[in-house]
């Protein structure tokens, strides 16, 4: 869907450059729809002197084959198109060569320890893509479910998309669930890093270790090496070191450095019994 | 091999700029023998080599240029945008000439010495010239990411660019006011930084790049880094030190950016950030 | 001078502290607080925070718990897959 009717909006040019990068999802928020909820260095504006939007882009998980696989290595390791990316490139690139206004792509990757520049899931949030879950909080996109986010900051104003009213958490599949044995499927099946209530219809609270989720969700990744680094390096007997170092825990976690694009998330099981978005994922 | 039609120079540039380089230019595979080292040449790398096919682009935007947070800059990597073109004109060559073409992979034989270099090779093409900070910077476009493709085929070769971008007129004026200009005021050899220089008649005649002090700047967070802090903790009787060392923030950092590499492949621009030919020439809002 | 080196007396003096204060363990009605914020409630350096985060976050759990991350990943799947596949010999077997 190529922007060319001259009753088409600015805002609606954008989200077709994205949508055809491949996209499932654009919206837009303001950059001052950021400050009363993020502390000072990380708002878009401290990113961009002069920002005044945020077009974020929701792109997809993994496929609805990937979701049915017995194996949770091939979940591991499924990969991404990083996608989401890609559009907000092409939106980028776009605003800036028609519209004569600075754009950039929203830092996200993290810079100190967990700690990204800019939050993706709260710049869903504001761009109206999205609510927080009782599954680690993760944004779900009430028609698609988990989605992956990446945005773009811009100097270019634009009418922004409200933030959605009805949350897509909990389903109500979940609240009849809660109401019956008093949990829902994603604080059953994980236990370990979520735990929540909810009332009315609604999450009343809601809590996550997101520390004890990063062994799950980047078991072997970053975390992984420096951790097993840290005991290769205590080793003092050399056969042991040998059996560590070649071992599959530290090789895996090469393959995970090496292999990034394939193995970004590493945990998918509180989606995996999420009803949101279930209906995409029933195929032949 | 099929002899080359005539327009098939045209069409490949056609097809580079429609890919999305923003410059395409050809050189010469023998004009690099009098620049590059033996082992370093293109026929050194394809034999029978002709012509180099060099595009640029996927350079930072202006916003990135812009942007306060040297987390943009560093992790915003669009590199590899311009190398998938240099990947589809390799193919098109082969399938649509006929004759063999070699994507100059852009990663390093061995250290840190590249397999060709790229910025001679955009050189040659004429599609940039280099400048005191070091960069090759092409004179409409400024600071542009480079491939390059070898080929049998005897392309149309390109003249060298007959006016550098560097040194621009500001940079001119400013060196008659002050002895300096942008780049070398930023980051100055005499002050612990990487670069030195000097103009005469408004024209670089001389100029220092200490690449080692560049490379922890440009690749704070990389291989290099990671070999310091491992040696570092090899060398560190104390296991809690040790433990400091590991899980610290350089060396997550350090791990992020080899892990995530394809978007942390620069990580410091100050010199081109205040370079005024760097930039294209577009004024933004 | 070398990279930067925390102290491991000042990283375990602070570390309960700075993970209890950031991001690590969240809660959806507050979010947690920046390095900044939380060198301002605690009196020290930004950079010391960022440094003692960093540590801590790696160091809050065993390598013990990334072997019970793969056990867990590997029931919950098979578990899944048994029941909404109806397929109950995917599930896992009591001896793995």
């Amino acid at each position: 869907m190529a922007p060319t009717a001259a009753s088409t909006t600015l805002e609606e040019s954008i989200k077709a450059v994205g949508l055809e990068a491949g996209a499932r999802v654009v919206g837009i928020a303001t950059v001052e729809a950021f400050r009363e909820r993020v502390p000072e260095g990380y708002r878009p504006d401290d990113i961009l002197p002069g920002a005044r939007s945020v077009v974020v882009a929701g792109g997809d998980g993994p496929t609805a084959g990937a979701w049915r696989c017995p194996d949770h290595r091939v979940m591991e390791i499924t990969g991404y198109d990083l996608r989401e990316n890609v559009a907000v490139h092409a939106m980028g690139d776009h605003i800036e060569r028609a519209y004569d206004h600075h754009a950039i792509q929203a830092p996200s990757l993290p810079v100190h320890g967990h700690a990204p520049p800019m939050s993706m899931m709260l710049a869903a949030e504001l761009a109206g893509l999205g609510t927080r879950s009782l599954a680690a909080h993760i944004i779900l996109n009430p028609e698609y479910g988990l989605l992956y986010y990446a945005a773009l900051i811009t100097t270019l104003p634009l009418a922004p998309d409200p933030p959605l009213e009805r949350p897509a958490c909990p389903h109500p599949g979940c609240v009849a669930m809660y109401k019956r044995i008093g949990t829902t499927p994603c604080l059953r099946v994980c236990p370990a890093c979520l735990s929540g209530t909810v009332k009315d219809g609604a999450i009343a609270t809601s809590t996550y270790d997101r520390e004890r989720c990063h062994s799950r969700a980047q078991t072997y990744g970053i975390g992984s090496f420096q951790k097993a680094l840290y005991q290769i390096v205590n080793e003092d007997d050399p056969a042991r070191r040998r059996t560590m170092i070649y071992g599959d825990f530290f090789t895996k976690s090469l393959e995970a450095l090496g292999f990034y694009r394939d193995s970004i998330a590493q945990c998918f099981e509180c989606m995996r019994v999420c009803p949101v978005g279930r209906k995409h994922r029933k195929l032949l | 091999m099929s002899e080359l039609l005539p327009g098939a120079t045209a069409a490949l540039k056609s097809a580079a700029l429609k890919a999305g380089a923003s410059v395409c230019g050809i050189a010469d595979a023998r004009a690099f023998d009098e620049h590059a080292p033996p082992k370093h040449r293109p026929a050194d790398l394809l034999p029978g080599a002709q012509s180099v096919v060099v595009v640029g682009g996927a350079q930072p935007r202006a916003g990135d240029w812009a942007a306060t947070s040297r987390a943009v800059l560093e992790t915003m990597g669009t590199t590899e945008r311009i190398q998938s073109v240099g990947r589809r004109l390799a193919q098109l060559i082969e399938s649509e000439f006929g004759y063999y073409a070699l994507f100059v992979p852009p990663g390093t034989a061995s250290g840190d010495t590249p397999f060709l270099s790229l910025m001679l090779a955009a050189e040659l093409a004429g599609v940039g010239s280099r400048s005191l900070a070091g960069p090759v910077l092409n004179s409409e476009h400024g600071f542009l990411y480079w491939s390059a493709v070898i080929t049998t085929a005897p392309l149309e070769v390109d003249a060298r660019e007959a006016e550098a971008a560097c040194p621009a007129p500001a940079c001119r004026e400013m060196w008659e006011r002050e002895t300096t200009t942008p780049c070398l005021k930023v980051c100055p050899a005499s002050s612990g930084g990487c670069l030195d220089g000097r103009l005469e008649n408004g024209r670089a005649v001389r100029t220092f790049y200490d690449a080692p002090r560049c490379h922890t700047r440009v690749h704070t967070h990389w291989i290099g880094g990671f070999q310091k802090v491992l040696e570092e903790t090899l060398n560190e009787p104390d296991k809690d030190k040790r433990k400091m060392l590991l899980y610290g923030d350089f060396f997550t950092r350090t791990l992020w950016a080899v892990t995530y590499s394809s978007t942390n492949i620069a990580q410091c621009f100050e010199c081109m950030r205040v370079c005024p030919a760097a930039h294209g020439n577009k004024e933004l809002h | 001078m070398g990279i930067f080196r925390l102290d491991p007396e000042t990283y375990r003096r602070y570390k309960d502290d700075v993970l209890r204060l950031c991001n690590s363990f969240q809660r959806i009605d507050r979010r947690g607080l920046s390095d900044a914020e939380i060198a301002t409630e605690l009196g020290l350096p930004e950079r010391v925070v960022t440094e003692i985060r960093c540590v801590a976050e790696r160091d809050c759990y065993s390598l013990d718990e990334w072997e019970k991350a793969i056990e867990f990943k590997d029931q919950a799947c098979r578990d899944w897959a048994a029941l909404a596949l109806k397929r109950p010999d995917l599930k896992r077997s009591s001896d793995g």
